[in-house]
Parts: C-alpha cells; sequence; structure tokens
C-alpha cells in the first residue's frame, strides 16, 4: 500500500524546469531520503508533495486522494502532513505548548482524544523528545537542538501518517545533528510514519532511510536501498556522490570481466558480480575505497602494484593513497597491517 | 497499477477540481486587484495634472508655461526655492554627519536620550517648530527681549522673518534625516578596515578622511539629497516666515495662486507644480542611485562598540553637543509655551501675568478648533487603518510574490510621497472633481477629499515599515502555519498579524502621526467645517492670534510627546515578551 504517490510530474518555474515528468511511491511507514546536490529538485518535489507549489504537469496522490494535478491542487492546510522546516520555523510569540498543541486544534481528523486533552498529548510528545516539563518556555530560550525536538513534535502530535522533513538537521552543529539521527529513527520506528527526507548529506541519508532517492538536475538518477545505492551504483553521478569511489580505467571484454589497463599496455582481468551496463561506454569500473585490498608485494609477483604516496590514521581504519601508474586510488583498510609511505603494495580489487 | 489509482477518484474529488482551477485564476485576480487601484489612485492625479497644464481654449499647447514661466515672480520663487532648500542642506548636512558620527564611533554618555533629542525635530511638524521659533527669535521673541533689557533700549538683533530664517529652521528641521542615513551607514563600516588604515600608520584625522568618509558617502548624500527634496517640499516654513515679508518659494506660490481663484489659477498653480515635481523627482531619483550603491554596506551587521575614546575632551564635547540640542530643539518649544501662558501677547513672563485661559479658549470656546481637533483625529484615525490593511497587504504581495510588476507598482506607491505636498494636493483637486468624466462624486470641500489624499501620500510609509517585518519574519513561519492546518484567518490572526506587529505599529504610529498634524495638502483642500489641526493653526497666525496658536500648538507638542512615550513603552514590552 501507498502512502503518496509522485505520478509523471513536471515543474517548470517560468522558462526553468525543475522536475523532469518524475515518478516516485512512498509506501506505508517507509522512510524515503531525496538526496542530491543543490538545485537538484528535491526541495520542489518536498514542496509540491506539502502543496505549496502545484505541479505542472502530473498528479499527486496521498493517502489514496489526488490532491494536486495540472489544474490545481488542495491547499497544505488541508492535506493533513507533518512537516520539519530547515529554520524550524517555531512561531517566535508562542511558547513550547502552544507551539505544539497548534495542529490538535487546526489539523483535519486529530483523535478526539487527542483534542479532549491536549495538555496530556502535548506532555507525552514533549516526553518523547525529551523535553519533558518545558511547555512554558519560549523559542528564543531553547537551544538549537532543543528547537529541533519542538519542531519535530509539532510535526508529529496529530498523528500524521506522512512527515516531510526539510534538510531538518542542516543548521545543527555535527554532534547534535548524529544524537538527532538517532531520535527521528526511533521515533519512526515507534510512530511508523511515512517520512520523505530530503538532505544533501549522503551519511544522513544512508544511515536512516529505507529507501533513497538519488537526484539530478530535477530527474530521480537511481533509487533504491541504501546497500543497493552504495554497493551498486547504477550511475557515474552516484558512485561519485554517494561515498568515495575510485573510477578504474580500461575496458570491458564481456559484462562479467573488466580489463584493467596496467602500464606498459598490459591488462589484468578483474571477473565483478554484478551487472556494471551503465559504466560499459565510459570504460571504467566503479570501486568503493573498502572494496580495495592491500597486500604486501614481494619482486616477482603478479598483479596490480601500487606505491603509497599517503596515509592518514583515521581512528579504526587507515586511509591510503595508493600511487597505480598514472591514477591514484582511494583505499580504507583496517589498522592492523600497516603499509608506509612510499612502499610497494599489491592491490586487490573484490567487486 | 495506474488504473487501480484512477478507481478511488470519487465524485467528490472530481468536484473538487472545480475549486483547484479557481484559486489558479485567483493569483491572476489579485494582480489586478492591485494594480487597478495602484494606477487609478496613484498615477492617474498626476496625469490629470499634467494634462491640465498643457489645455489650453483653443486646445493642446504650452501657453500656460510660456505665460507662467516669463513671469519675474515665478523666477523669483524659483530662485529662493534653490536657495532655501540648498543653504538649509549645507547646516542639515554638517549637524547631522557631526551628531551621527559623535553617537556612532564615540563613548560620549546618555546615547539614547541623544538619539530621541536629535530625532526631535522631526516628529514634532515643521510649522509648529517655525511658531516656536517665531516666539524664540522673532522682532518680539525671547533673544530679542533680552538683548534689549541687556542694552537698555530696544534693539533687534536677529528676526527670524525672512530667508536667512527659513534657511536656518529649515536646516534644523531635517539635519534628523542626515543624521538617520548617516549614522546606519557608521555602524555597518567594519572597524578592521579602520585598524587597518590605523596599522598602516595613519592618523585619526587621515583615517576619517581617507576611510570612513569615502564608505559613509553615500549615506550622507542620500541623506542630503532627502533634506534638500524635504526642503523643496516644505509648505510650513516659508509660509510662517516668508508669506509676511512677501518672500514666495514655489510651494507657497503655487498656494497663493491656488487659493487667490484668479482666471486660469489652476492651469498656473498646475504649470508651477510641474517644476517643482520635476525638481523633486530629479532629486529622488539621484537618492534612489546613490543608496542603491550603498547597498553592499546594508548586508553587513551593525556594529555599536565604541570606536574612539574623547578621554578628558569628553565632558566638553558632551557640553557642546547638549547645549546645541537644548538649545535649538528645546528652548523654541519653551518659548512658545511661555507665549501661550501670557494673559496678553508681548507681556513679560511673570507670576502675575500668567493664565490658563488661552489653552480653554482653544479647547472649550472656539468651535473651529474643536471641529479641527475632532476632523484631524478622525483623519489620522481613517487615514492609519486603511494604511495599515491596504499597506501591509500591499507589502505582503510585494515580498511574497517578487516581480517587476510588483517593483513598477511600489515606485508609483511611493510617488505621492516624493512629490511635494503642494503639487499632489493640486492633483487631487483636479482629479476627485470629476474622476470619470460625468461623475462627480462632490468630494471635493469635504473631509473625505483630505482622507484620500492623506491615504494616497502615507500609503508608502506602512508599506515600507510592513516590509521590514515581513522580510525580518520570513516565509517558513507561515508555511508551517499552513502545514498544520492553519487557513486564512488563522494564519493572519494567530501567527501573522502578532509577529508582523512591530512594523505594522510603527507605520500606524508614523502614519497618525503625520496625518495628524498635517499642514501642507490639508491647507490646500479644506473648506469650511473641513478644518485640521494644522489649518486652524495656520489660520490663527495669519489673523495675528499669536497666543491662541502657541497655546494649540503647545497641546500638539505635549499630544506627541505623550504618543511617543506611549509607543515606546508598548516596544519595549513588546521586545520583552518575544526576545526575552
Amino acid at each position: 500500500m501507498n502512502s503518496a504517490r509522485v505520478a509523471g510530474v513536471s515543474k517548470k518555474f517560468g522558462s526553468v524546469t525543475a522536475l523532469h515528468n518524475l515518478d516516485l511511491q512512498i509506501g506505508q511507514g517507509e522512510f524515503v531520503a531525496l538526496l542530491g546536490p543543490s538545485g537538484c529538485g528535491k526541495t520542489t518535489l518536498l514542496r509540491l508533495l506539502a502543496g505549496f507549489e502545484s505541479p505542472t504537469n502530473g498528479e499527486i496522490w496521498i493517502n489514496h486522494e489526488r490532491v494536486a494535478d495540472a489544474a490545481g491542487r488542495k491547499p497544505p492546510e488541508e492535506r493533513r502532513i507533518g512537516m520539519v522546516f530547515q529554520s524550524f520555523a517555531l512561531w517566535p510569540h508562542l511558547n513550547v505548548y502552544e507551539n505544539v498543541a497548534f495542529p490538535l486544534r487546526h489539523q483535519k481528523q486529530v483523535p478526539d482524544a487527542y483534542k479532549k486533552d491536549p495538555r496530556a498529548r502535548v506532555g507525552q510528545m514533549l516526553e518523547m523528545v525529551g523535553l519533558g516539563g518545558m511547555e512554558e518556555r519560549f523559542p528564543s530560550q531553547l537551544s538549537g537542538g532543543q528547537k529541533q525536538r519542538v519542531a519535530l513534535a509539532r510535526a508529529i502530535v496529530f498523528n500524521p501518517t506522512l512527515l516531510l522533513m526539510d534538510e531538518p538537521l542542516s543548521s545543527l552543529d555535527a554532534e547534535l545533528r548524529m544524537q538527532m539521527r538517532k531520535e527521528i529513527q526511533y521515533i519512526h520506528r515507534e510512530l511508523g510514519t511515512s517520512i520523505v527526507y530530503v538532505t544533501h548529506d549522503q551519511s544522513e541519508a544512508l544511515g536512516m532511510a529505507d529507501k533513497i532517492v538519488v537526484m539530478k538536475d530535477g530527474r530521480v538518477e537511481q533509487a533504491g536501498t541504501p546497500q543497493e545505492i552504495y554497493y551498486a551504483p547504477e550511475s557515474l553521478f552516484v558512485a561519485k556522490f554517494v561515498g568515495r569511489s575510485n573510477f578504474l580505467k580500461g575496458s570491458w571484454s564481456n559484462p562479467h570481466t573488466f580489463l584493467l589497463e596496467k602500464a606498459g599496455g598490459q591488462t589484468q582481468p578483474i571477473s565483478v558480480s554484478r551487472d556494471y551496463a551503465s559504466f560499459h561506454a565510459h570504460r571504467v569500473l566503479p570501486v568503493r575505497p573498502d572494496q580495495l585490498k592491500l597486500k604486501a608485494w614481494h619482486p616477482g609477483m603478479d598483479g596490480v602494484v601500487g606505491k603509497v604516496t599517503h596515509v592518514q590514521f583515521q581512528g579504526r581504519e587507515l586511509l591510503y593513497s595508493i600511487q597505480v601508474g598514472e591514477e591514484e586510488w582511494e583505499v580504507v583498510s583496517d589498522v592492523n597491517e600497516r603499509f608506509s609511505y612510499d612502499e610497494q603494495v599489491l592491490v586487490e580489487v573484490h567487486v | 497499477m495506474a488504473s487501480n489509482w484512477q478507481t478511488v477518484v470519487t465524485e467528490r474529488q472530481m468536484g473538487e477540481r472545480r475549486k483547484f482551477a479557481a484559486s489558479l485564476s485567483m493569483e491572476q485576480a489579485a494582480t489586478w486587484m492591485v494594480l487597478v487601484p495602484v494606477a487609478f489612485f496613484f498615477v492617474y492625479p498626476l496625469w490629470k495634472l499634467m494634462a491640465l497644464s498643457v489645455k489650453t481654449d483653443t486646445g493642446l499647447g504650452f501657453a500656460h508655461f510660456a505665460e507662467v514661466l516669463t513671469h519675474a515672480r515665478t523666477w523669483d520663487a524659483v530662485g529662493h526655492t534653490i536657495t532655501a532648500a540648498g543653504a538649509s542642506t549645507i547646516i542639515s548636512l554638517v549637524i547631522g554627519v557631526s551628531l551621527a558620527w559623535l553617537c556612532a564611533y564615540t563613548d560620549i554618555r546618555w546615547k539614547p536620550a541623544f538619539h530621541v533629542l536629535a530625532l526631535l525635530p522631526l516628529l514634532i511638524p515643521s510649522y509648529v517648530m517655525t511658531l516656536a521659533w517665531t516666539q524664540l527669535a522673532g522682532p518680539q521673541g525671547v533673544i530679542n527681549r533680552a538683548a534689549s533689557w541687556l542694552a537698555g533700549t530696544p534693539v533687534e538683533i536677529w528676526s527670524v522673518y525672512g530667508l536667512d530664517g527659513i534657511i536656518v529652521v529649515m536646516g534644523l528641521t531635517h539635519y534628523p534625516l542626515v543624521y538617520m542615513l548617516t549614522l546606519s551607514v557608521l555602524y555597518r563600516i567594519p572597524k578592521e578596515l579602520e585598524w587597518a588604515a590605523h596599522s598602516s600608520g595613519a592618523s585619526a584625522l587621515t583615517v576619517f578622511r581617507n576611510v570612513t568618509l569615502p564608505l559613509a558617502l553615500p549615506g550622507i548624500a542620500g541623506g542630503g539629497l532627502l533634506a534638500f527634496i524635504s526642503g523643496l517640499d516644505n509648505f510650513g516654513i516659508p509660509a510662517f516666515l516668508g508669506i509676511p515679508e512677501n518672500i514666495s518659494v514655489l510651494s507657497t506660490l503655487i498656494y497663493e495662486e491656488v487659493i487667490g481663484f484668479g482666471p486660469s489659477a489652476f492651469a498656473k498653480a498646475a504649470v508651477l507644480s510641474i517644476v517643482l515635481g520635476v525638481v523633486a523627482l530629479a532629486g529622488t531619483g539621484v537618492q534612489w542611485l546613490l543608496l542603491r550603491k550603498s547597498r553592499v554596506d546594508q548586508t553587513s551587521a551593525e556594529d555599536k562598540s565604541i570606536r574612539r575614546y574623547l578621554g578628558a575632551k569628553r565632558g566638553w564635547v558632551e557640553l557642546g553637543v547638549w547645549g546645541f540640542m537644548l538649545v535649538t530643539g528645546v528652548l523654541p518649544l519653551l518659548s512658545m509655551a511661555a507665549t501661550a501662558f501670557v494673559k496678553a501677547y508681548g507681556l513679560p513672563f511673570i507670576a502675575e501675568n500668567l493664565t490658563w485661559k488661552h489653552f480653554a479658549f482653544v479647547l472649550f470656546d472656539h468651535a473651529g478648533t474643536r471641529d479641527a481637533i475632532r476632523n484631524s483625529l478622525m483623519l489620522a484615525s481613517l487615514t492609519g487603518i486603511l494604511c495599515v490593511l491596504a499597506g501591509t497587504w500591499f507589502a505582503y504581495w510585494r515580498v511574497n510574490r517578487p516581480s517587476f510588476t510588483g517593483k513598477i507598482m511600489e515606485g508609483a506607491v511611493a510617488l505621492p510621497y516624493a512629490l511635494p505636498g503642494m503639487v499632489l494636493g493640486l492633483a487631487m483637486i483636479l482629479t476627485w472633481l470629476e474622476p470619470i468624466p460625468g461623475w462627480q462624486p462632490g468630494l471635493y470641500g469635504t473631509v473625505w477629499l483630505i482622507l484620500i489624499a492623506y491615504v494616497t501620500r502615507f500609503l508608502i510609509l506602512q508599506v515600507k515599515s510592513s516590509t521590514v517585518s515581513i522580510m525580518q519574519v520570513g516565509k517558513e513561519v507561515e508555511e508551517a502555519a499552513r502545514i498544520n492546518g492553519g487557513g486564512f484567518w488563522t494564519r493572519w490572526g494567530k501567527i501573522l498579524v502578532p509577529l508582523y506587529a512591530p512594523g505594522m505599529a510603527t507605520g500606524l504610529f508614523l502614519v497618525f502621526l503625520t496625518a495628524f498634524t498635517e499642514l501642507t495638502l490639508s491647507s490646500l483642500l479644506w473648506t469650511s467645517g473641513a478644518e485640521t489641526i494644522g489649518v486652524v493653526i495656520f489660520g490663527f497666525e495669519q489673523a495675528g492670534s499669536t497666543t491662541y496658536s502657541t497655546a494649540l500648538s503647545t497641546l500638539i507638542v505635549a499630544a506627541i510627546l505623550l504618543l511617543l512615550t506611549a509607543g515606546g513603552l508598548w516596544k519595549r514590552y513588546w521586545q520583552r515578551r518575544v526576545e526575552q
């Protein structure tokens, strides 16, 4: 069952096309991350779902109801959606209680129990986001993280079936971001609400989402689980944008064998376990830094040989730069076996 | 899959399709609903004015221009206008820049009080200030009487009547404009720029001349031009100080032409208006260009830290500045109040000569004054309410739907304020006698025409101050209310109005105050029964009833100070509530 569906939607602002004939499904209880660089159309798509913009073409469905098409749209106030804004958008003249209780009074189809006793419901929500007893505070008296929690409580207080989040963590500092990720996951688990989460931060998307939709120039570049997006990118852009990638140069002798170019015109065959069709034309093989293994090299050994040009200690792992012919590859390996600067190493590819 | 989705389309949803369609054309309708009134109220009157100036008995032509522009009196007035506006601007620049620098950069004390006192001349209507000056420096004023007493014989050191008086009072009335614009630019000059010059070996004077002054120039020049335009526009000062000496400037000449009702009076006045209007608009254009140039500075944050310590000189500087502001700002008002309290004009200010009876007379016995106070209160309230509604709506539309049309329309709304009041007043008469051929609404000669003129002239003040709040509050706050189910009335009532309140209130306050004490427009548009406070004070003064004009003016000053205090307290309360 779908919670929301976008069918053939295009959006033009004047002569600029922000979205090209886009399709997307958000399943019941699914956590979907829209990931892409700025200007890729992810925020436009979110605003279309919210109802702040009308599609130029196509249809938007929420909970089995068509809410927008080329002819017009149902306004946001009638869509019964929760939303968390990038700037929190708390109302500064209302205290925390009044902020969180607002949807209980104005949203459609709020359960009677909540309406009868809004104090109890708001209290329960504030407990859930870790702000119990802060009802009387004003937004200006809260820290950034606390504001974001209030915004979150306000977005979920009326039990929405769909929750939209527009880069909700981008105005917080690094430590708070990690903390809030856990809280958002917790809330998603507890409430079972479908979430559409816009971000340009790949680690947020990889860490929290059930499904990642990578967007570029108003089109969906690839949609899939975090594992699929990370280990099976289907385009150069996805391979580059999500996680780091080495693009090994060579040619494809058949769909299962990549012939890596080596110095002196030699080639080294690498057998691959999945379909790399979209990379055949580019004559490259995308390899994640953790898909490369380093081994000590001894004279006379055959294989791909490189030289260590940089080593960076990262705590639980080491980040190497390895010079292979003309190319420099990035390799991540554990700290057990350490190679030092200028050392010759054997590089194995496991894809 | 898609067909499954299609099957759940119910009749109800198909019905909503029509509602969707309506919402789109609503946006276009909104544009037209702004465009048509703006064109009719703000642009059409000026068109009428231009049309009249070229309409002759035989058709179209420049006969009126030829007649008016060959008249020696016209060129006298043009000369006086330029001289008064120009020389007073120099006074305003010297005072305004010095005070702004002292307030922004140095460690002088009691800055909030300093700031209020520096703005005082702008808050008190210029004709009241002028009247106050006649009581301080007129032939019978405090200064000349003190001098006579000291000399033992009647002497006249200086009289404020005449062109020199106009220049001095105008300069002292308009320096707050230079002060405000310079102050905001000075705060925004990064102090690192000055430190860099100091560390490169420049002396304090060199830094001021080569770094501070050039950076502040757009603000200073903008303020200077504003003072110049205000000088062209001003009617009260030359009317009180020039007419008795038979010195005309363009604004008083237009007034006399229209009031004189000679043959083709309106046409001749229209020609004069166009001359004055063109000069004023050229000034506004240059000012706009200058401020646009300085926009880079507007984005940087204000830095209000002290940059210059005056050391041992501080006490002397404070004494000089406070002495200056008290003598030029407060002493005239006290002289005016003193006149209002003496039994008969000219008697010495001693206990046995004092009386309340002039205040009682203007408040209770003189029917014209009572009506005028009622009219002015009503006009100011209605103008304030109409402007706060229309102005906030316009500002909201402008901020949320930025477009070229919107920019043009804001220019149109600003036009009646940029034009001299006398010019607008004449345009109002010409338009509303017969707005559409064949339709005479009978507004001319009633307070309602004054109301229309006030709203037309002052709307831009409200638009500007509402815009500031609307931009500060931002869009997401309203979107948060929408997505949480807030409909139109909920959004405006519970979220937007409380958050836009500072800008709305500032504008309302400014419009109310300006309209309450307005003189220029109402001096042209009033008729018996439709007088305003300004008209009555002007009338008393022309009739030589100085004790009454000073009594009423003193009451007005007291009311303004009361209103300012109330406004200040409200602002403090509101800030404490929201910003905590």
